[in-house]
């Protein structure tokens, strides 16, 4: 692994400043929380910086209940937590093995890199392929997944929070040394895999919140993958919905994962089929048209036509509750 | 030195007897009281208690009760399971250096030039070497030396060895990595194993005159034994497939890693993680140029090896090398990345195979055509070009045989010998094939297996000689314990039960290096000292399998001591008699009988001194716990100190050497010595699945896993293999892999896209031992380590098939394929949905009935058989009516046996046939 000099301040403002004189004399850097996804990549030698600031030593990013997830919190802590919305503990449990989970965390999980055949590779392996154009700007690669396009990298995010937070309606808080904001979760990805989302250098996630209505959503959150363990989702679709007293349909969100280079809520669809909900066949309808809205590539485990196909099963089964009642 | 018979004749100083207190030695270990002999583990051959149902063993007298046949924890698994033991890596010498080695980053380049001067000249960098370096050719097989250290004219894969450095640390040698400067002429690459058949601009090698034609072929076997001629007439059902199977790697835990050092007096000790230690010892001599007496070969513990550590490699020769120009140790350690480019896994292959059935309900015809993707290098692909067919010739009967192999060079990383080799692939074809078969015939398809199985002690088609068989008892046992009847063809859509079996060599019959009349496969020296310890030397490799323990255990069980006050240095090649390795599941078998040879040796010595100290009569005296008595009055008798002492008074130490050689065995035609083995291994597994029919996943929920490894010597160990046997072979039959890209590149070499199954795959696993008491077989036994990775593939296979009603011929099976089965099932079924699917049903014809008589007088035809030592011959033949007394060559004129093709045949030969369309070199003329 290449050396890279670690600070480990134990307050926010210690990071702010740390993040903040890096920022001005010009020095790349990168947040570090649990590092299962960072480390692996560094190891390769992928987009490795000299300066890491880690956030786990930070308190305050680690607090937890029913509305707010703090960003280091572990994705173990976040699974096994009573205040934890059960989709989401199911979605977190699901992620990578007991040990990462212990490591990883809600933020970084957020973060994830998108991640693509051609890219996770050593360097030497990235280098035998004349590089690709998200792992080695700058080379003038071309992408190798689509070659002949050089405008959008198509690597997929392959994280399972993001579409149960999304279904329920999270905001995402962001600091940096200039300042915070905060901002919808699905407003945070931006569709590109080498820009993956709008945090700009020196800008972190501190927490997520979650909106006051969680107890009423209800639902499931549905993952395609090789092995029960370890493998990133192949694809991921998060169903929830509310229910009138008399158990029709009151609202519904579906998103997705694992299958483009962002997360995705359907709310054109959902809101299409909310229109003239009939059950059954409205969910039948609704997963296949959640089936065309999105596009994977030939970039990870099973094939694009697989995920796509799965993706209407997967929904249809999160839907299984609804249905039953 | 004589006995002194009159103390007046003593001349200088003796000491008294009497003077000191010159204790009894008392009988050695810890416990101080010898356990009586435990007549339940005595066999009733010795008036024990042990039945044998499988008749009596020659080595049934040395039997002491001690630890053959107990649950016994490997003898180094302290040392593991407290972290203590040293893997390649954890080899540290003072003062040693990192070495990294140079890959091309081309598929297949001419080198023309390379220049490592800005390498040399960056600080801390202090030896590199290239190809010009190590100029010798060697490779595991004599046949087929085709590597070496480094590129010497041409890179053979992405990831082939270019030139390798050694620095003070590993950032350093990376950055070093970067400064040599490489110039090459790249050329066309080959990647589809089709292509391996054609001719070719460059081959990958250049074999000289034994060149076929200017292919990549490397090897092409042809072979027609049995009554081919009637093979048509009496066909009544016929399987046909073709399978492709993906290439898969051993996976193995510890990355290569190796350390040399050359010690002030010139010799090279090489420390490194390997099977085979006496093939590196040879190819280090070769490449490095100096005599075998001047290496030290240290094997460490060996993080998994199944077959992947068992070549002499590159990357040992570089170690070796740098070690020498720098003239300090140095340490290479592999990245997972690097393990994948250095492979040896399985064989990326297509199979065809097809089965044929008469109306009897006996198999009259296997052909097979087996086409194998070597990758750049041949390692042990000469062999596994072989195993491909002649390992599916047993145990079923059979009217004949066709099989057309060949093994081409690609520009991928080298394929070898992986768990199963060879065998795994062509197994999983027959066997699937037989399921087919069975629903053709409308019969079971376990009773299809039990009435045609050959005979113990019979020679099968190709003429290999085999030995005890409890397949039969494999197959009735999984049956029973399965519930077999009750849920085969019945279960509801989704959930399937299958069986497979399996066959499999124990030692290969011939060593690789040498005359096999001249040297012994095996040899094992025993050392006792006054402290009654016992330090066994033997150079057999402990890979984790359970070496050192089975040889323990044997030395242990004739000397009738328990296992602590046994000792083994099998590490290095300078204390360790030669062994050839743990590679064909040989250890057991041939290094245990050497142990137990090198043990009867010292025993006899024992039992002398006994008889001596108390006047009992040789014949009357046995061993039991650390003590020798009389059998007849227990009374009488001497501690094992006592005797051990009395022995030692006129030479010291006790040593003895015991050796194993196989008995001559096999046909004489080409190839016949490829499969030939002193015994085999049979094993039937049933695993009962459950498939996710909209997406096509596969669980596996149970597997019942019987396996005939003769005699389990330690239990244990052998329900470890069974076990671990079965997730390696699952993860080739769900989810393993090497996936190469469109680039031709692999995709996937590290451990999270190259998928092995987890814990959440792993389904219980019922292991079933059954002991067909081998006769030449140390205490009866067999292997264990292989043989049981092969039923697990088609069991699978077959359960999915009794799940949804689809046959798979492309492994893995990942839910994606079998999503696509499904799919395409519903799609001639006219269905939309595909849970609207009718669950495979199968009503019996009136051939089960006639199986089911077969094999019932079979049954008893093999109890006879094996019980009765004045047995007469059984030729595989006589299931079709002939005298089975004779080779069925002899008497029929139909059956024949041919190895090389006829011209008819390359008319339209079959896709790994092809390769005879070639003519060698030798024979093209001017």
């Amino acid at each position: 692994m290449p050396p890279f000099e670690l600070y480990t301040p134990d307050s926010i403002e210690q990071a702010l400043e740390i993040s903040g004189n890096l920022s001005r004399e010009n020095k790349e850097f990168d947040w570090i929380a649990g590092g299962t996804d960072l480390l692996p990549n560094y190891k390769w030698h992928i987009n490795s910086k000299n300066y890491v600031i880690s956030l786990s030593s930070i308190d305050e990013l680690r607090k937890l209940n029913n509305v707010h997830i703090g960003a280091t919190v572990s994705i173990y802590d976040l699974a096994n937590s009573p205040t934890t919305h059960p989709v989401l503990a199911k979605a977190a449990n699901s992620i990578a093995s007991v040990m990462i989970r212990r490591s990883g965390t809600v933020g970084g999980n957020i973060c994830l890199d998108t991640r693509c055949y051609w890219f996770n590779q050593s360097e030497t392996w990235r280098e035998s392929i004349d590089w690709c154009h998200k792992c080695d700007c700058g080379t003038g690669a071309d992408c190798r997944v689509i070659p002949n396009q050089n405008t959008l990298c198509v690597a997929t995010y392959q994280a399972d929070l993001a579409p149960v937070l999304m279904c329920l309606g999270a905001e995402i808080h962001l600091l940096s040394h200039k300042g915070k904001r905060s901002m919808k979760l699905e407003d945070f990805f931006e569709l590109d895999g080498i820009k993956r989302n709008v945090l700009f250098p020196g800008e972190f996630i501190t927490h997520v919140s979650i909106p006051n209505d969680y107890a009423e959503w209800i639902g499931d959150y549905q993952k395609l993958r090789q092995r029960d363990s370890w493998d990133f989702p192949e694809a991921g679709v998060a169903v929830l919905w509310k229910t009138n007293p008399d158990n029709t349909i009151k609202d519904l969100r579906i998103a997705t994962t694992g299958l483009e280079s962002i997360p995705a809520i359907h709310h054109k669809e959902v809101g299409e089929a909310l229109t003239s909900w009939k059950g059954e066949d409205s969910v039948d309808d609704l997963a296949d048209s959640i089936r065309k809205a999105v596009k994977p590539v030939q970039n990870t485990w099973f094939s694009p036509n697989y995920r796509k196909k799965m993706v209407k099963v997967l929904t249809k089964r999160a839907f299984g509750n609804l249905l039953v009642e | 030195m004589s006995k002194d018979k009159d103390s007046k004749e003593i001349q200088g100083y003796r000491q008294q007897p009497g003077k000191l207190p010159f204790s009894k030695p008392g009988s050695g270990g810890k416990n101080s009281f010898s356990k009586p002999i435990d007549l339940e583990n005595i066999p009733v051959s010795q008036n024990g208690r042990k039945d044998q149902p499988w008749g009596p063993h020659r080595h049934d007298s040395l039997i002491s009760g001690q630890v053959i046949g107990r649950p016994t924890a490997l003898v180094d698994s302290a040392w593991k399971v407290t972290g203590q033991a040293q893997y390649g890596d954890d080899i540290r010498l003072p003062n040693e250096l990192i070495g990294r080695i140079v890959r091309s980053p081309y598929h297949y380049a001419k080198i023309l030039s390379i220049d490592c001067s800005d390498a040399l000249n960056l600080p801390g960098v202090v030896a590199v070497a290239t190809g010009i370096d190590a100029k010798n050719k060697f490779g595991v097989l004599p046949v087929t030396k085709d590597e070496h250290a480094m590129a010497v004219d041409k890179v053979r894969h992405a990831g082939d060895l270019i030139a390798c450095i050694a620095a003070e640390n590993e950032n350093i040698a990376r950055e070093a990595e970067r400064l040599i400067k490489i110039e090459y002429e790249i050329l066309e690459s080959i990647h589809d194993i089709e292509d391996g058949l054609e001719d070719s601009e460059y081959p990958i090698h250049d074999r000289g005159q034994y060149h076929i034609g200017n292919s990549n072929i490397q090897k092409r076997v042809f072979q027609e034994f049995g009554d081919i001629s009637s093979l048509e007439k009496n066909t009544v059902a016929s399987h046909r497939s073709n399978w492709t199977f993906a290439g898969v790697n051993h996976g193995f835990t510890e990355p290569h890693a190796v350390v040399a050092n050359w010690s002030p007096d010139g010799r090279l000790t090489l420390y490194t993680p390997q099977q085979v230690p006496h093939y590196v010892h040879r190819s280090l001599a070769d490449v490095l140029e100096i005599p075998m007496h001047q290496i030290n070969v240290h094997r460490t513990f060996v993080g998994g090896g199944f077959g992947g550590k068992s070549d002499p490699f590159p990357h040992e020769m570089c170690a070796a090398i740098l070690a020498r120009k720098s003239g300090r140790p140095v340490r290479i350690t592999f990245d997972r990345e690097e393990v994948f480019w250095v492979n040896r896994g399985r064989h990326p292959s297509k199979i065809e195979m097809n089965l044929h059935a008469d109306s009897e309900g006996r198999i009259c015809g296997i052909e097979t055509d087996a086409l194998i993707d070597g990758g750049g290098f041949a390692s042990f692909g000469h062999v596994t070009t072989y195993y491909n067919g002649v390992l599916h010739t047993a145990p079923y009967e059979i009217g004949s045989f066709h099989y057309t192999g060949a093994r081409v060079w690609t520009n991928k990383p080298a394929s070898g010998a992986m768990r199963g080799h060879g065998a795994v692939n062509s197994r999983c074809a027959v066997e699937v094939g037989l399921d087919d078969l069975a629903e053709k015939l409308e019969v079971d398809p376990i009773t299809l297996r039990l009435a045609n199985l050959l005979p113990p002690h019979s020679a099968t088609i190709t003429g290999f000689r085999v030995t005890s068989i409890g397949m039969r008892e494999c197959l009735e046992r999984v049956k029973k314990e399965s519930g077999w009847s009750e849920k085969f063809r019945k279960m509801p859509l989704g959930k399937g039960i299958g069986v497979g079996c399996g066959f499999f060599i124990s030692g290969s019959g011939l060593p690789i290096h040498w005359d096999p009349n001249k040297f012994p496969h095996a040899t094992v020296h025993l050392k006792i000292d006054m402290d009654g310890g016992v330090t066994i030397h033997t150079g057999a490799a402990e890979i984790g399998q359970g070496s050192d323990t089975v040889v323990s255990q044997s030395v242990a069980e004739v000397l009738g001591l328990p296992l602590d006050m046994i000792r083994i240095r099998s590490r290095e090649s300078d204390t360790s008699p030669v062994d050839l390795g743990s590679y064909s599941s040989r250890v057991t078998f041939m290094n245990a009988n050497a142990a137990i040879s090198a043990a009867m040796k010292i025993r006899d010595e024992l039992i002398k001194a006994a008889s001596d100290i108390t006047g009992a009569s040789l014949n009357s005296l046995i061993v039991g716990d650390r003590r020798i008595f009389d059998k007849n009055d227990p009374a009488i008798g001497v501690s094992y100190l006592e005797a051990l002492h009395k022995s030692q008074e006129e030479k010291g130490a006790l040593i003895s050497s015991g050796a194993y050689r196989t008995p001559p065995m096999g046909k004489t035609h080409k190839g016949a010595a490829a499969g030939l083995a002193p015994a085999y291994s049979f094993s039937a597994y049933v695993a009962e699945v459950s498939v996710d029919i909209e997406t096509g996943k596969t669980t596996v929920d149970k597997v019942w896993a019987a396996h005939d490894c003769g005699k389990a010597l330690n239990p244990l160990a052998v329900k470890g293999q069974i076990i671990g046997s079965c997730h390696m072979g699952l993860g080739q039959v769900l989810s393993e892999e090497m996936r190469y890209g469109r680039s031709g590149h692999l995709m996937n070499p590290d451990f999270l896209d190259y998928k092995i199954p987890s814990i959440h795959e792993m389904p219980e696993v019922i292991p079933i031992i059954v002991e067909s008491n081998d006769p030449e077989g140390p205490f009866g036994a067999k292997e264990a380590g292989e043989g049981p990775l092969l039923p697990i593939l088609p069991a699978v296979c077959n359960a999915v098939y009794d799940a949804i009603g689809v046959r798979t011929e492309e492994l893995p099976i990942t839910s994606e394929k079998v999503f696509k089965l499904v799919e395409k099932k519903c799609r001639l079924q006219g269905i939309s949905n595909p849970l609207d699917l009718k669950s495979p049903r199968l009503e019996f014809s009136d051939l089960q009935n006639t199986l089911d008589k077969r094999a019932q007088l079979h049954s008893k035809r093999d109890i006879e058989r094996r019980l009765n030592s004045n047995r007469e011959e059984y030729y595989n033949g006589a299931i079709f009516g002939l005298e089975p007394t004779k080779s069925p060559e002899e008497i029929d004129d139909n059956w024949s046996v041919r190895v090389i093709p006829e011209e008819n045949y390359l008319l339209s030969p079959r896709l790994a046939g092809s390769a005879w369309k070639h003519i060698e070199r030798r024979n093209m003329g001017d």
